[in-house]
């Protein structure tokens, strides 16, 4: 049984509203990588799914380069959050108020 | 191209159902937090008057970072494997061009510490080098600076992860 | 089958034919991605002592080979005309090598910035400098992408050195709570970038921009969903890097807690990387589509213009201050964008190369004066500053009033001309709003101009510190005004200036610089009164400050052969 291009898009768009809405919502930072890198799977998703549709490997192909950028975000990340976990003991972003305006 | 309209209908439906999933899930949930004194610590029925120290593996996510970041360059290597034959010198040249930045990458771990399993070298650091000396020195009660002395422990000096926690930080 | 990526493409063809390679196309960003590579190496081998001091040295030298290197490709275009290279990712053409030229001089700025704020904080070596050129190769793959994926992974390159950097100064918590909000809103923008482009490419087939703008030329495309939410995306990813206005939340705190130096290098390169990608994917391969863009920008450019001189007006902190500024100064490149012709191209290219030299230029001053720890950024620290020291007053001075758009400064005819642009392509309200909020944004410049020449206690003024005598040949009209106070500035009938014209003008910069810097520092020597008040200012800072000066001032007197470049660049647009 084939399903047609349709769904997967759909479970594309449903997984990035999900990322970008907990992104918005959740407060701990840990909690919101994970949301960021639900958006981005959500694109290699999409970017799959339309390789699949077109005929065209090059979408597949954009899915390695989008991958390898999604870990060096996340390390970079870590990283951040490993340095201010040094200076406080919190995870949640509203305890980061030093500057307003 | 009217076979992609349904997919802007499925963003807005995805984007409702993950609001409605959201909304939901705080209309479903305990509306009771735990009261501060149900998440406090137990000590013996007092109340704490400090925070406790949280334990925070800092070493873990530095290894778990360096492993990501040199597992993924892998998803490369693949690729190339596959059409090696054909790519001829210039693959091979490319892939070492490659292999090459990574690998200053993992020299810069290295001179900056960031491999070495930090507390013995701390420890040593911290605690005079016991001689017999000393010890007969400590136990007869004579001042000796380097035993009666405040440790000198460096408070959590971790070698810095590379790039991330600030470079010149490492040990 | 798009012939657009590198590798991969033919795994399933029997005979794999590999791209041909222009270097030449990509040299600058392989010497700033080499530079890069050579002084982790370095810096690893040699002593702890040393590293500072052998990264900067490398780092000039990287720079001014990228440098090099972009202007031998100004040459060849010039020769040879345009191209797309490397399987049609890379597009070597006159657009491209503008921004090149332009992130190298912002590279070379904040390596001369950077060096005295390493020295000064002790905040870890030459790391500062690698990030700072990974990030700047970055943009310029951004310049000059080719290829939707291309575009992204410039973006990216770029943005998490970045990130990195707000982080560096590990010693301020505003620092790392900078980096954190960055990194998050960042990468929230990086997703929806991507999100974008990858319904672009199912709306059109490709990601390549020739191929889409071929595809969008060849076909009728009346209400495809996808490819407008595609568009959509996409704007919104640029509108988070350039920090237009609904997406602007993070600029401000990142701005106050990067460090000074790092905060004008983002300030210059972010934007001159994002804005190129931006013109080159709206402007030239959805051109056809304009119709459907062209109002977003219009909003974005209102908003950025309105929001940012507005809220400027209430911050205290200078960093901050000049944040909500960078913000309308956006709005004025978005002008040129929404345009989308080639005079549009053209003055938005002329603003951002101007702009590098100011905003790292005045970074540079706020570096200096925030002294050790990096804090002294409140308005209450420049009062008085003309009187210390005149010469970084005078400097600072200009160099604000050139982002109000003086007369007789490059930023001037930066703003001239994105409103005769707007004005051009029928955007009138747009044009007048860009007037009304420059005239706003004049204010909180000469706030601090003002602030910096009122006295700081109860001394009397007395005539002997102005700096108008001092500052040499080509910078002295221009400190003058600046020294009186009034934008609208004595006769600018330099004589100098006019008469060295297009040949003279480099022969007048030297001496200025030369003068500038030395008297910069001999003004560390404390006179009694203000001793311990005086910021000592290093030597390669004050040569940046000095070429920034000497730049905007010399070229805004003599703005024909910026305006030129600018002009040709867009010729040699593909």
């Amino acid at each position: 049984m084939t399903i047609a291009g349709g769904w997967y898009l759909g479970l594309a768009a449903v997984l990035f509203a999900i990322g970008a809405l907990g992104l918005l919502v959740r407060r701990n930072i840990l909690v919101m990588f994970m949301c960021v890198e639900l958006m981005l799977n959500a694109a290699n998703l999409t970017f799959v799914t339309f390789a699949r549709m077109l005929s065209d490997i090059g979408g597949q192909v954009l899915v390695f380069f989008v991958l390898v950028v999604a870990a060096a975000e996340v390390v970079v990340g870590l990283g951040i959050v490993v340095a201010i976990f040094r200076r406080r003991n919190s995870a949640v972003a509203d305890d980061l108020h030093l500057m307003k305006g | 191209m009217d076979q992609y309209l349904p997919i802007l209908v499925l963003i807005v439906l995805g984007l409702l159902f993950a609001a409605l999933s959201f909304v939901g899930s705080s209309m479903l949930a305990p509306k009771k937090r735990p009261t501060a004194a149900k998440v406090a610590p137990y000590e013996c029925g007092i109340v704490p008057d400090i925070e406790p120290p949280s334990r925070f593996p800092v070493r873990f996510y530095l290894v778990a970072m360096i492993f990501i970041i040199f597992d993924i360059e892998i998803v490369f290597l693949y690729p190339w494997a596959v059409v090696f034959h054909q790519l001829g010198t210039f693959g091979l040249v490319e892939i070492l061009v490659f292999a090459g930045i990574v690998f200053v990458s993992f020299l810069y771990l290295v001179s900056n510490g960031a491999l070495s399993w930090a507390p013995a070298k701390h420890l040593e650091r911290a605690m005079p080098s016991r001689t017999s000396d000393s010890t007969i020195a400590r136990i007869s009660g004579n001042p000796d600076p380097l035993a009666s002395g405040p440790p000198v422990a460096s408070p959590d000096v971790e070698p810095a992860a590379a790039a991330a926690s600030g470079p010149g930080q490492a040990a | 089958m798009s012939p657009s990526l590198l590798l991969g493409v033919a795994a399933a063809t029997p005979r794999f034919r590999t791209p041909h390679i222009d270097y030449l196309s990509i040299l600058p960003i392989l010497i700033m991605m080499g530079g890069a590579v050579a002084i982790v190496v370095v810096s690893s081998l040699v002593r702890r002592q040393l590293r500072t001091g052998v990264g900067t040295l490398l780092a000039i030298v990287t720079s001014l080979a990228a440098l090099g290197a972009s202007l031998t490709q100004w040459a060849d275009v010039a020769d040879h005309g345009a191209k797309v290279t490397i399987a049609g990712a890379v597009a070597y053409d006159g657009f491209s090598v503008f921004i090149q030229v332009t992130v190298s001089i912002a590279m070379l700025l904040t390596v001369l910035v950077g060096d005295g704020y390493l020295r000064r904080e002790d905040v870890g070596g030459p790391e500062l400098y690698v990030l700072a050129l990974l990030s700047a190769s970055g943009a310029m793959v951004m310049g000059s992408a080719n290829d939707l994926i291309v575009i992204f992974l410039g973006l990216e390159i770029m943005s998490i050195a970045l990130y990195v950097l707000a982080a560096f100064n590990h010693r301020r918590t505003e620092s790392g709570e900078a980096a954190l909000k960055y990194f998050i809103l960042g990468s929230f923008s990086s997703a929806i970038f991507v999100y974008g482009i990858a319904l672009v490419y199912g709306a059109t087939g490709s990601t390549n921009l020739p191929e889409i703008a071929d595809y969008l030329s060849k076909n009728v495309v009346a209400s495809n969903g996808v490819l407008l939410a595609g568009l959509a995306l996409l704007l919104v990813g640029f509108g988070f890097k350039i920090a237009a206005v609904p997406f602007h939340m993070w600029s401000p705190d990142v701005y106050q807690g990067a460090p000074s130096p790092v905060t004008g290098f983002m300030a210059a390169v972010a934007k001159a990387g994002a804005f190129a990608a931006l013109l080159r994917v709206f402007v030239s391969s959805f051109g056809a589509e304009r119709a459907d863009w062209q109002p977003i920008v219009w909003a974005l450019a209102i908003l950025s213009l309105v929001v940012g001189a507005v809220l400027a007006l209430s911050q205290r902190d200078v960093k901050r201050m000049l944040a909500y500024s960078s913000i309308n100064q956006a709005g004025f490149i978005l002008l040129g964008v929404q345009a989308a012709d080639g005079r549009g191209v053209a003055a938005s290219l002329y603003y951002v190369f101007v702009y590098t030299f100011m905003i790292i230029g005045t970074f540079a001053v706020v570096t200096v004066l925030a002294r050790t720890g990096d804090r002294g950024h409140d308005l209450s620290e420049y009062r008085g500053l003309a009187k210390r020291q005149p010469l970084l007053a005078g400097a600072l001075a200009i160099l604000l009033l050139a982002q109000a758009g003086v007369p007789f400064t490059t930023g001037f005819l930066a703003k001239f001309q994105v409103v005769a642009a707007a004005v051009d392509a029928h955007s009138y309200a747009l044009a007048a709003v860009a007037m009304a909020s420059g005239a706003i944004a004049a204010f909180f410049y000469l706030r601090v101009a003002i602030a910096m020449y009122s006295p700081a206690g109860a001394s009397g003024d007395d005539a002997s510190h102005e700096p108008a005598g001092a500052a040499g040949a080509g910078v002295g009209g221009e400190a003058g005004s600046a020294g009186s106070g009034s934008p609208a500035g004595s006769g600018m009938a330099d004589p100098v200036g006019a008469a060295g014209g297009r040949g003279g003008a480099v022969g007048v910069a030297a001496p200025g610089v030369a003068m500038l810097s030395l008297q910069v520092l001999t003004d560390e020597a404390p006179s009694p009164e203000v001793a311990g008040r005086t910021v000592p200012v290093p030597a390669l800072a004050a040569t940046a400050l000095g070429l920034a000066v000497a730049f905007t001032v010399v070229f805004g007197i003599v703005p024909a052969p910026i305006v030129d470049f600018a002009h040709r660049a867009t010729l040699l647009f593909l």
